[in-house]
């Protein structure tokens, strides 16, 4: 389905993105903006398994039972690549969450600002 | 603050709708993705990597260094939350201006100075109160016996789970990856009804260094055993099918256990 020349699922990951985006920015809870910014990463990781996506296509397995069109197998390692960065990245920021709760007893950037 | 935000957010989205609408569409199947190298790899990736699952020969052959680089990046997160100081005792920063004018609270001494100065007997009272909740309250999060049996009663099936996941990995969907993130969470699922002390028994404390960093060592390993083979570094003898399979098993132990001990170690550190 293609309205406007536009691909709906393009489409959808774009508008996951900017979700994503808009948690990252509006929220002033650090979890929260770190929940936004995995939704972001999810959002890219979608879009470039849709790209790899054919149509009628087989996972790139060449056991017997899977047939000619395949699914590009490049996506699918980028995307595992990402997931691995995406939960280094998540887990670093935790930890500094868990610090910054520690030192402060907020995760609030409005509050953090206001500390002397 | 949320106008703009919403602002920021439509002038980012408008340039990745009109991006995206320039695009082919996401099955057709001569878009780009499917006809250069993506094509190539499916083409001759049997013959050449001997592995018949191709986002695997992908990620350990064609681009092993960029999985290479991928574990240390993890073990590299590991280093990162294990270097920040653990269970620093938390500053009550609401109350902190009426005492830091007053007396100002001895950060180690506290037990100490309880006894001992008269001078600041409120502020020792309530540091040992305090002191003497902690534990109580980390001990008394109420795990229900229904969830407590359920995890108990799934956790050697779901082991099983990530163990096929792994030997299977070559002809299925599945690899070292996706065991490792199956046995991380066997370990946080213990780690949640049964307790933290339980959880962390389970992998010996000797052996956590070795375990942490076995994934790039086990990189480490098969670059070695390439560059002596084939005289490049991470190079894969392409003729020897046997011997191709072997690194690529090393590997896939390597990132199943590695990767799975890192995510189960990062949760440990999280929860104190």
């Amino acid at each position: 389905m293609q309205p406007f020349g536009l691909d709906l699922d393009y489409v959808a990951v774009v508008v996951l993105f900017c979700v994503g985006l808009y948690m990252l920015v509006a929220k002033s809870n650090l979890l929260k903006k770190l929940l936004g910014l995995n939704v972001m990463e999810t959002a890219v990781f979608a879009f470039i398994v849709t790209a790899g996506m054919v149509e009628g296509g087989d996972p790139p397995i060449m056991v017997a039972g899977t047939s000619a069109p395949f699914a590009s197998p490049i996506p699918h390692a980028m995307v595992l690549t990402g997931i691995v960065v995406a939960v280094s990245v998540t887990a670093v920021a935790l930890a500094l969450i868990v610090q910054i709760h520690a030192h402060f007893g907020t995760i609030e950037i409005d509050e953090l600002k206001e500390l002397p | 603050m949320r106008p703009w935000s919403l602002l920021l957010v439509l002038l980012v989205a408008l340039p990745l709708v009109a991006g995206v609408a320039t695009l082919p569409p996401h099955d057709a199947p001569d878009a780009p993705i499917h006809t250069q190298v993506g094509a190539l790899y499916l083409e001759r990736g049997v013959a050449e990597t001997g592995m018949k699952n191709m986002v695997t020969a992908v990620l350990l052959n064609y681009r092993g260094f960029d999985t290479f680089i991928e574990v240390v990046v993890i073990f590299t997160a590991l280093a990162a939350v294990l270097a920040l100081p653990k269970g620093s005792a938390p500053v009550p920063k609401g109350s902190a201006p009426v005492p830091k004018g007053s007396a100002p609270v001895p950060k180690g001494s506290a037990p100490v100075g309880k006894g001992s100065s008269p001078t600041s007997p409120s502020a020792g009272a309530a540091r040992s109160r305090e002191d003497e909740e902690r534990p109580e309250v980390a001990s008394d999060v109420p795990v229900s016996p229904v969830v407590r049996f359920v995890v108990r009663l799934l956790a050697p099936f779901i082991a099983m789970f990530a163990v096929a996941m792994l030997f299977r990995g070559h002809i299925t969907p599945g690899g070292g990856f996706q065991a490792a993130a199956v046995f991380a969470a066997i370990f946080i699922a213990l780690g949640l009804a049964l307790g933290q002390d339980r959880a962390a028994r389970l992998v010996p404390v000797d052996w956590r260094p070795w375990l942490q960093g076995v994934a790039p060592l086990a990189f480490a390993l098969v670059a070695w055993i390439g560059w002596r083979l084939t005289g490049a570094f991470l190079g894969y003898p392409i003729h020897d099918h046997t011997a191709q399979e072997a690194m690529g098993f090393v590997l896939e132990i390597g990132i199943a256990v590695g990767g799975g001990v890192i995510l189960a170690r990062v949760f440990l550190e999280m929860e104190t």
